[in-house]
């Protein structure tokens, strides 16, 4: 459907020309390739709809304004920040992209430990305001550069600090929100301009119809603005990074601690792992650079904490004694933080560690204790400003496997899904041979310790069709493993029901069919409700995963 | 044609359904001002199945259902119907402790479980349960999460319904769900576990949060009938220090500092009339504590498990201390009329069969409410401002400040104790309860459970909301079966 000059119009008034356009190369520009996260199928393959216009809100109003007016001439509209991953694109060819990044303030309540952002306030920036009043926030494993607010509300959002900070989820509290129907609901005791600090309630809470497990992608309006829990930070105000692009490093201070911890089998790795889940010893806990595959990674350490190495340095390294010794070492490890908010608390920490390592049979690794190694890792976890490294392998990646329970129950599997990916390394040129077990994540998915992550990187060429198929197929397999042990969606298939390969929305009947064979049906009848309630004319494509409860008649 | 008696026996049994006059007598009212209104009949539940089919009879008769599960006294008025014809469902015999897994540190119950039971169970297996302060004895666990009760250890508090995990519902509309991590696999627990699922990740099941529908609603959405629970690991050592102080604003930074050094694993802040109801055991007892305790203290409680407890007591007793000097207060073992150690295990014990509220005058009404620790001070200088221009006795309005959701916000409560059998007095509180909660509201007090009047106060303050609860309201019980006439304007 062509888009009439007067919805242009509409819009332009709400904007004003210099925040709408609808030029060819910019809207180009907000396509995306179709998949969850940017280069799952690679550039040659489909890319999401072409939007009709792009338009840049500056205010609440200005949103609330534009959601009207697509409400009015029935337009699909998607509201993005960062950009990460194809959720944010529409999926339709009559619909517009918001682009929300005029909005970008960040406000910091001290004392109560608040953050009060706009959309386009990234990570990064909200951590440089908070530790200048000593207080830090939970940065998801998407990194530093991605919206803060988009991570809380619409995804996920687990990371290196999740243990001692909680999930993206647990950190919201008042949030404002242009339903997608128009109307701006403020949750909590915003609602009644009480001020930011409850996101619950009155009664049950309203911000239960926007974010469950993970956010609604954008499917039942746009977060406009949201206050953040904030948590401690006992180091600098400032971030002191010192070394040469892009090995930076950071020194926070005798009382800041990073320990790769390695231990002799899974079953120790998960013994220690629920002592951390145990105590509030951890700042901050990932199983980090397995990401570049268990037989790579203390060779790609090296390559990264070194400005003149390169990949092609790989081979040497590799055929180096003390490196092959250090890598054999870290095969089953994971990095931690610890912070002393006064010696005894770091002595304490460093202790308990000790007592740990002693009950499990572990180690710290010997070369992450290197100076330059230590507050690389440092840096990393506390940044998470590392993104390009998703793609320096082969210049693509996808994280495959993915969520679990618990740690009883991802050391029971985790070698077979090792084995079944090293397979595919070996058999197949696909997918880049990093060892099999690629596993990286948060020690934990939730604060204190609880569900965590296992996502196994998997590193292939985007612009090779065979790389790009070949990878397809290998996720295929994934997901009879994930089949075989109840495991649910492989991560790659995470939102292979909300889109089409082709980029576009999945229709109603189509959800119905998908969803009404789920154990639990109703959660996605309800799923509808809450979408007619907020969303009726159903404008934001489909993300929202919904069966139309006639169907479970 | 079968009446709604014999319909009701059909799904429970005759024994456990009830019209009997002293029955439906005890649940027509409540300690609380609420207005009574006689139930129809009192039900007895034993399980899910009879629960949703209940819930399904109800919505063909059209019959409201009142849910409550912890045992009388009750003092909010939740539990009393607003409307006639109302059925209450007593699930206080559904109180099996379904499971209990060291290794995950959860915990799986009914609603009718207590604290006193639960604990119990716990300790056998070295974990523990956060509680709220000094639960009465007959209240359920269950409800006692579902509505949000303020727990003493805010740092664990990462999720704002912490403890509880994943809970069984059955809407208003008679589906029935598991909620959270638990509702991505089977509906059956039995064959979750066999899959190494326990119910530990409360967020969910999917892109909404189902858990969220439920808690804070006074059962006003649906029936609970089992919830999994975060359990913490049974201290080894515990302690508990004191910080006195003239004036509550003199105990902020401490406060504040404590929240952001992540030490206490209680923490809290009462005025002298609340400790000494506290800790009093009898009316003479809690006068005469109110003569010699501190205008205001502070508690921290700090202790050690499983992982070098002595050094991790050690280290925290050092610090706090140091952070009490910078922030110009002193911590104690004890003050005048309580040791701290006394105080830590009055707060986490159950009550008596007399809930100790009740000890000083034989009642009380309660007005709380969330807001944050520095701007407490205004509304307790209005409330005794209030109780002056009412006649109300300043030095008997107890007054607590719990730290809640890792110390974003606090819980504040004034609690008014009062002579039931003076009339005088009676109306004269009830008059100063409807003022003061109008007051709080104005000042900006947050009402997240809005109780009796303070739903009709709090979303006479945010249309917006009133309106996407009536439309959730809608989406779970349409028919307006569940605790009908509860979070509504009046």
């Amino acid at each position: 459907m062509a888009f009439p000059k007067e919805i242009y119009k509409a819009l332009e008034d709400i904007v004003g020309k210099r925040n709408i356009s609808e030029n060819m190369g910019v809207c180009e520009t907000y396509r995306c390739i179709p998949s969850q996260s940017s280069a799952h199928y690679g550039p040659s393959e489909h890319w999401t709809p072409l939007p009709q216009a792009v338009v840049l809100p500056g205010s609440t109003e200005e949103v609330q304004n534009i959601v009207r007016v697509c409400n009015k001439y029935g337009i699909e509209f998607k509201a993005s920040t960062t950009f990460w991953s194809t959720m944010g694109y529409i999926g339709g060819d009559f619909a517009i992209q918001i682009d929300l990044r005029r909005m970008k303030s960040v406000e910091i309540d001290a004392k109560n430990m608040i953050a009060i952002v706009e959309p386009y306030a990234i990570a990064a920036t909200v951590q440089a305001e908070a530790m200048k009043v000593g207080l830090n926030l939970n940065i998801p494993g998407v990194g530093c550069s991605s919206s803060a607010l988009a991570n809380a509300s619409s995804w996920i959002a687990f990371g290196p600090n999740t243990i001692s900070m909680g999930s993206g989820s647990e950190n919201i509290l008042g949030m404002e929100w242009v339903l997608g129907g128009g109307e701006v609901l403020r949750t909590g005791s915003l609602g009644s301009g009480d001020g930011w600090f409850c996101g619950e309630g009155p009664g049950p809470s309203q911000r239960g119809l926007l974010r469950g497990l993970f956010g609604t992608a954008g499917s039942t309006g746009v977060c406009t603005k949201m206050a953040l829990r904030l948590h401690p930070w006992p180091g600098p105000a400032d971030f002191p990074t010192y070394g040469t692009v892009p090995a930076y490093k950071a020194d926070f201070g005798p009382n800041f601690k990073c320990y790769t911890l390695c231990y002799p089998n899974w079953e120790a790795w998960a013994r220690s792992v629920q002592y951390f889940h145990e105590s509030d010893i951890v700042y901050s806990g990932h199983r980090q650079f397995s990401m570049f595959g268990r037989n790579l990674k203390a060779a790609m350490l090296k390559i990264i904490t070194d400005p003149d190495k390169q990949l092609c340095d790989i081979p040497a390294l590799l055929e180096d004694p003390y490196i092959k010794e250090q890598n054999e070492k870290m095969k089953l490890d994971y990095q931690i933080v610890i912070a002393g908010f006064s010696e005894r608390d770091l002595e304490y920490k460093e202790k308990a560690i000790d007592y740990i390592l002693e009950q499990t049979g572990g180690w710290k690794s010997e070369m992450m204790l290197e100076k330059d190694m230590h507050d690389y890792a440092l840096l990393y976890l506390t940044r998470l400003g590392h993104k390009n490294l998703n793609f320096v392998m082969c210049g693509a990646y996808e994280g495959t496997f993915g969520l679990s329970p618990n740690v009883w129950r991802t050391i029971q599997v985790v070698e077979e899904a090792a084995a079944l990916k090293r397979k595919w390394e070996v058999e197949h040129t696909s997918i880049a041979a990093t060892g099999g077990d690629s596993a990286m994540g948060s020690l934990s998915g939730i604060g204190g310790g609880g569900a965590t992550g296992w996502e196994f990187f998997t590193n292939f060429d985007a612009y090779d069709k065979e790389s790009v198929h070949g990878t397809c197929k290998f996720i295929d397999g994934n997901q009879e493993f994930h089949n075989k042990y109840s495991f649910g969606p492989d991560f790659c298939r995470w939102n292979s029901d909300v889109r089409h390969m082709n980029g576009y929305n999945y229709t109603q009947e189509e959800h119905d069919e998908m969803f009404s064979k789920t154990p639990q049906p109703w959660i996605f009848a309800y799923q509808y409700k809450i979408r007619e309630a907020v969303n009726p004319k159903n404008l934001s494509g489909s993300y929202l995963r919904t069966v139309n409860p006639e169907k479970l008649k | 044609m079968e009446t709604i008696y014999e319909k009701l026996c059909a799904i429970f049994g005759s024994e456990n359904v009830s019209d009997a006059p002293a029955t439906l007598e005890a649940f027509s009212k409540d300690e609380s001002f609420a207005t009574p209104m006689r139930p129809f009949f009192v039900v007895k539940p034993e399980n899910a199945k009879q629960v949703q089919a209940l819930v399904r009879l109800a919505n063909e008769t059209k019959t409201p259902l009142v849910p409550v599960s912890s045992g009388a006294p009750h003092f909010k008025g939740d539990t009393v119907p607003s409307v006639p014809e109302s059925i209450i469902v007593d699930l206080s015999g559904m109180n099996k402790i379904i499971s209990i897994n060291r290794q995950q540190r959860m915990a799986i119950i009914e609603p009718g479980v207590t604290y006193g039971q639960l604990q119990e169970a716990l300790a056998k297996e070295g974990m523990t349960l956060s509680t709220p302060l000094r639960p009465k004895a007959t209240k359920s666990v269950l409800t006692s999460l579902l509505e949000i009760e303020p727990r003493l250890n805010c740092l664990h508090q990462f999720n704002y319904t912490e403890p509880l995990r994943c809970v069984e519902v059955t809407f208003g509309d008679g589906n029935q769900i598991f909620t959270g991590a638990a509702g991505n696999g089977p509906q059956d627990l039995q064959k979750q576990w066999e899959l190494g699922n326990w119910q530990v990740h409360s967020n969910g099941p999917a892109m909404t949060d189902m858990l969220r529908m439920v808690t804070q609603a006074q059962g006003s959405m649906g029936i609970v009938t089992w919830a999994s629970l975060r359990c913490e690991l049974l201290p080894t050592i515990k302690k508990m220090f004191l910080a006195p102080a003239k004036k509550s604003t003199d105990l902020e930074d401490f406060v504040y500092k404590a929240i952001w050094a992540r030490i206490g694993d209680k923490l809290f802040v009462m005025n002298k009339a609340y400790l000494a109801s506290l800790m009093g055991e009898t009316a003479e007892e809690i006068a005469g504590l109110k003569e010699i305790m501190p205008n205001w203290v502070a508690a921290i409680g700090i202790s050690g498990d499983i992982l070098l407890p002595e050094m991790k007591v050690s280290a925290q007793e050092y610090d706090i201390k140091e952070y009490a000097k910078q922030t110009g207060v002193q911590l104690l073992p004890k003050v005048p009329g309580a040791t701290g150690d006394e105080v830590l295990e009055k707060s986490i014990t159950p009550s008596g069969e007399a809930y100790w509220k009740q000890t000083a005058k034989g009642a009380f009404q309660d007005i709380f409410f969330i807001t944050t620790l520095d701007r407490t001070s205004k509304f307790i200088e209005a409330m005794y401002s209030l109780a002056i221009t009412a006649g109300y006795p300043t030095e008997d309005i107890g007054i607590y400040i719990q730290p809640q959701h890792m110390g974003t916000s606090v819980h504040l409560e004034f609690s008014l104790p009062y002579n039931p059998e003076n009339a005088k007095e009676a109306k004269k509180v009830k008059e100063l309860y409807i003022t003061a909660s109008r007051e709080m509201s104005k000042l900006g007090g947050f009402y997240a459970r809005p109780y009796d009047i303070w739903s009709t106060i709090q979303l006479n303050k945010d249309a917006q909301t009133y309106e996407i609860l009536k439309k959730m309201k809608n989406i779970f019980d349409p028919n307006n079966i569940m605790n009908t006439g509860k979070l509504t304007l009046k």
